[in-house]
């Protein structure tokens, strides 16, 4: 979790245009860059992708000049910003093709990454984003919800649903 | 009712994250087939992410700060454009329609019988001021309407 001063010092309007603004904005950015561009890698399926509406994200977020925010706030906030913009983007795309879940590099455990990349194939675009907002980002339904758009109450369907779908490509957990 | 996952599915995850497990906790989820397959799920879901992070190559943020300030520049360019745009629209029907009212209008008013009714002092102000309007108006409007010339 993100250090709590780092997203908090990021609060007065006007906040980019100061020296103090501009390393609150680089502390922020450190703090959230690497998570968000692992939900839209993992949510569009490509990295040349990822890093395009990361640094969408950041330039709608500090153009829009929004209110001052917590922590949890900004972070759902940008969240919010980064499903919009891939929500934009397979709308204007025709070749549904393009949103194939992504590759990810051979590591050691290649077992549990070949039944990641078999569950999330099988996954709507919508789904992958619920379960990486849930598992990954340890998000809760109130704060998915802020970052989705959808009613709190349905994510908790979605997401049971999704799980459901996804936990069937797993292999059976082994014995620790 | 069709049960919809385990109320304690959130601690769950939130324990993972926190690595703060309590023995209740671990008990639950072994004998909780839906927390027990959250857990399955956020651990690989969460190794695949540590893994997917070597390529992440976040850009400089001084450079997204120079490009977020670039694009206000264009999008309060864009919107003075587009004010300028509906001022050249408005001064263009301005002069039409007093071109056309001074035209149809002198005649109608009868303004020749107001301009013999006044004399000395009262006529020599009230000419001025129309002339000193008239500037007014034709400087005001030239360079708007100019420039929409010259950007055709």
């Amino acid at each position: 979790m993100e250090d709590a001063g780092t997203i908090a010092a990021w609060a007065a309007p006007g906040r980019e245009q100061t020296a103090a603004g501009e390393e609150g904005f680089k502390r922020l950015y450190e703090a959230t860059s690497r998570p968000l561009w692992g939900y839209l890698h993992h949510a569009s399926g490509r990295p040349d992708v990822a890093d395009d509406l990361l640094q969408e994200t950041y330039c709608r977020f500090l153009l829009r000049q929004a209110p001052a925010m917590d922590e949890a706030q900004t972070r759902s906030y940008l969240f919010r910003i980064a499903t919009n913009l891939l929500h934009n983007r397979s709308r204007s795309r025709d070749d549904a093709a393009q949103e194939e879940p992504a590759e990810y590099g051979v590591e050691n455990d290649e077992e549990t990454r070949l039944d990641v990349q078999a569950a999330m194939r099988h996954l709507k675009p919508r789904e992958r984003e619920l379960l990486w907002l849930a598992y990954v980002e340890g998000m809760s339904h109130a704060e998915i919800a802020a970052a989705t758009g959808l009613g709190a109450l349905s994510i908790r369907i979605l997401l049971y649903r999704a799980r459901q779908k996804a936990s069937g490509f797993l292999r059976p957990q082994r014995i620790k | 009712m069709k049960r919809m996952g385990c109320e304690h599915e959130t601690g769950v995850i939130r324990a993972l994250h926190s690595g703060e497990w309590t023995r209740e906790l671990r008990l639950h989820v072994a004998e909780c087939p839906d927390c027990s397959q959250a857990l399955h799920l956020a651990e690989a879901l969460r190794a695949v992410a540590a893994r997917a992070e070597v390529h992440c190559h976040p850009p400089d943020p001084h450079w997204i700060l120079q490009r977020s300030r670039r694009m206000a520049r264009e999008i309060a360019l864009r919107r003075m454009g587009r004010l300028m745009a509906a001022m050249r629209t408005l001064a263009a029907v301005y002069v039409i329609v007093v071109a056309g009212w001074l035209v149809r209008g002198y005649a109608a008013l009868q303004y020749r019988e107001v301009a013999a009714a006044m004399h000395g002092a009262t006529r020599e102000f009230g000419l001025m001021g129309v002339v000193v309007a008239a500037v007014c108006v034709v400087a005001g409007l030239w360079p708007i309407l100019r420039q929409g010339s010259a950007s055709r």
